[in-house]
């Protein structure tokens, strides 16, 4: 199962509307100042061998200046010597929010399966998530949310419950269209009070 | 696939049928005639003239009458030669009994035996499995002695079980709840009719008012959520699914991919779908006590009567920390008036403590106001026998309240003997009794959200 270039993933969920932070690829650390506009960025190494990015040291948060983003850059490089062929990818610096986990999978009897769940590092600890057939109802995705244990960390006010529903059938909608996308993971999305971004992006076809 | 000629046979062909006590075919016999079955019996085995003061016969072709239901208890090699002669003789449905196919590797055996069922279209249940009962039309293919598993009595819940061993099991602790059965299918190796071809039928059939369902793996899966979609609008399903320890042990992709294994999708599946969802074996059969009281809930607000503070206490623990009930806030009206008719000792609160000399005039006053309240939506009554006042007399008052009640009620009651036999006259009134105050919450909350369910789907 192919990765999907993390610009083509974006593409499709734009195509969505399903939101997602700023990011464009860079080949040198110039480039990656260029992008950055002086405003404080994330450099990530993306390639089809690494899972778990944060933990193989694959993502530099939160870089800021010429001196940090070439030292960060250039780590990237060289830790991605056993990753080849492998990408590295700008992205703006998210504001803070709670990390949520939205995902898909084929089921090999049910098919199509969305998943959302408390997110970020936190995904593997608690394994706190719900999951649906494709496609789901409106009562389905407030469903899969009231019925997280985390629900109150998840959609701690109204308007963060409304924002997640509607992106839950989007992403469900996105999953029944694309017979092709067989797997997605957008790990983690931030919520904040009046909107969220996907921040990673991983769909495989 | 209709399985009506099975569950309500004009008449039953037992094929192995045994003179010997003690063998499949022997107990099988025995146990149509011990239960009064009223359709024409013919047992079938190639070396007697007779069995159990029946004349046998050698063959199912040597019967004269169309015959609805086989009953297969023959070795396994032979099923294929006994199946052919059962589709000559344009048998409507069989049940093989026997074992020794695909459970112990004989998958090319099991194939042939579906084959020879789809090629004659016979329905076919089995193999390797206890077979079907129905209570009304006093048909009943298990092979397991009366005197060692009592059959329930006549009710409107049905059980299917694709294990044998745990549906006897359950079968047995049913026998000993008020509730009932209407229908018991245990379907084995599920050759040919599987699950969705029995809920199906449970779905359209009337008898059947709750279905309980213990499944170990799905075998047709777009059919089956397609069903699900439909059952659950009909009926409640409560559902035990064995085999947790086995998902997701393939190796992820994705994070999404690790945490949605078979076992979880299918769990998701239940629950999009409105199933009730047990743990366990006792959870199945308290979830199929509440749903066979039959009635719905228009609220979440509980209300708890007791003549015990500290079981009224532990109880409001429950609900206050259950997912989605609530404990009631009795309307104005209802607390002057409870008030008025409760002794000064009685302190007007939810839960509302009778004391531990309530008797049965004190149960009525308080059923009768807060089961009116506009407020409450379902009630919990805690009666400890072991109190002076407490007495066949409440028990009474509980079963005419049930009657006339058009919110949902349970009683929780603890203790042995004197509390068994009131506990049992409760359920024979229609009135679902627990012994814990955890189990008793959980139903009604399994009850809640099924209500819940099934008014957000007839609004979709």
């Amino acid at each position: 199962m192919p990765l999907l270039d993390y610009m083509q993933a974006r593409k499709l969920l734009d195509k969505y509307k399903i939101k997602s932070i700023g990011s464009a690829y860079v080949n040198s650390a110039e480039s990656a100042a260029d992008f950055a506009k002086g405003k404080r960025i994330v450099l990530k190494l993306i390639s089809e061998k690494a899972v778990h990015k944060s933990r193989a040291g694959l993502v530099k948060l939160d870089i800021d200046g010429e001196k940090e983003i070439a030292a960060a850059y250039d780590d990237l490089v060289r830790r991605g010597r056993m990753l080849r062929p492998y990408k590295i990818l700008a992205q703006k610096m998210a504001d803070p929010g709670v990390e949520i986990i939205i995902g898909g999978n084929t089921d090999a009897q049910f098919g199509k399966v969305l998943l959302v769940g408390l997110g970020g590092v936190y995904v593997e600890a608690f394994k706190d998530v719900q999951l649906r057939l494709c496609p789901i109802t409106k009562a389905d995705a407030v469903d899969m949310l009231s019925e997280l244990q985390s629900r109150k960390i998840v959609t701690y006010d109204g308007k963060a419950e409304d924002e997640i529903v509607s992106l839950l059938m989007k992403v469900s909608k996105l999953l029944t269209e694309n017979k092709k996308v067989s797997e997605l993971d957008l790990n983690p999305v931030i919520v904040r009070q009046d909107s969220y971004e996907a921040v990673d992006i991983r769909i495989l076809t | 696939m209709d399985l009506t000629p099975m569950m309500k046979p004009m008449n039953v062909a037992i094929i192995g049928a045994s003179r010997s006590p003690g063998k499949v075919g022997n107990v099988i016999m025995q146990n149509y005639i011990a239960a009064g079955y009223e359709g024409k019996l013919y047992p079938v085995n190639p070396n007697a003239d007779e069995i159990l003061g029946r004349k046998s016969y050698r063959t199912v072709l040597e019967i004269k009458d169309t015959i609805d239901l086989a009953v297969i208890a023959v070795p396994a090699p032979i099923v294929p030669l006994v199946l052919e002669q059962c589709g000559k003789a344009k048998v409507k449905s069989v049940v093989v009994v026997s074992g020794g196919f695909a459970e112990v590797g004989e998958v090319k055996l099991q194939d042939r035996i579906t084959e020879i069922a789809k090629k004659y279209r016979i329905a076919m249940v089995g193999p390797n499995c206890l077979g079907v009962m129905d209570t009304r039309a006093k048909s009943d293919t298990m092979f397991l002695p009366m005197k060692k598993i009592s059959r329930p009595k006549v009710g409107s819940v049905s059980f299917v079980s694709q294990s044998g061993a745990v549906g006897s099991t359950v079968l047995d602790v049913i026998a000993g709840e008020g509730f009932g059965l209407s229908k018991f299918i245990s379907y084995g190796n599920a050759a040919y009719v599987d699950e969705v071809d029995i809920l199906e039928y449970l779905m359209n059939d009337d008898e059947t008012k709750v279905i309980v369902l213990y499944i170990e793996g799905i075998k047709r899966g777009k059919e089956f959520v397609e069903l699900a979609r439909k059952l659950t609008k009909k009926k409640p399903v409560v559902v035990l699914k064995a085999g947790r320890t086995s998902a997701g042990v393939n190796a992820a992709h994705s994070h999404t991919a690790s945490l949605a294994g078979n076992y979880a999708v299918q769990e998701a599946i239940f629950r999009q779908f409105g199933f009730a969802i047990a743990n366990d074996l006792s959870e199945l059969l308290y979830y199929a006590k509440i749903f066979a009281s039959e009635v719905k809930p228009s609220g979440n607000r509980v209300a708890v009567i007791t003549n015990g503070g500290g079981a009224g206490v532990i109880t409001a623990d429950e609900i206050a920390s259950s997912r989605y009930l609530k404990m009631a806030d009795y309307a104005e009206g209802t607390k002057k008036a409870l008030k008025k008719v409760m002794p000064g000792l009685v302190n007007i609160a939810n839960p509302l403590d009778l004391a531990g000399d309530a008797d049965a005039n004190r149960y009525r006053q308080a059923l009768d106001l807060i089961g009116a309240d506009r407020n409450t939506d379902m009630l919990v009554v805690i009666i400890l026998y072991q109190t002076p006042g407490a007495d066949p007399s409440v028990t009474r008052e509980m079963v005419q309240k049930k009657i006339t009640l058009s919110k949902p009620l349970l009683v929780i009651s603890v203790g042995t003997e004197y509390t068994e036999k009131q506990a049992k006259l409760l359920e024979e009134g229609g009135v679902p009794v627990y012994d814990s105050p955890i189990a008793a919450i959980d139903s009604l909350e399994a009850l809640f959200e099924y209500a819940e369910f099934k008014s957000r789907s007839s609004t979709r």
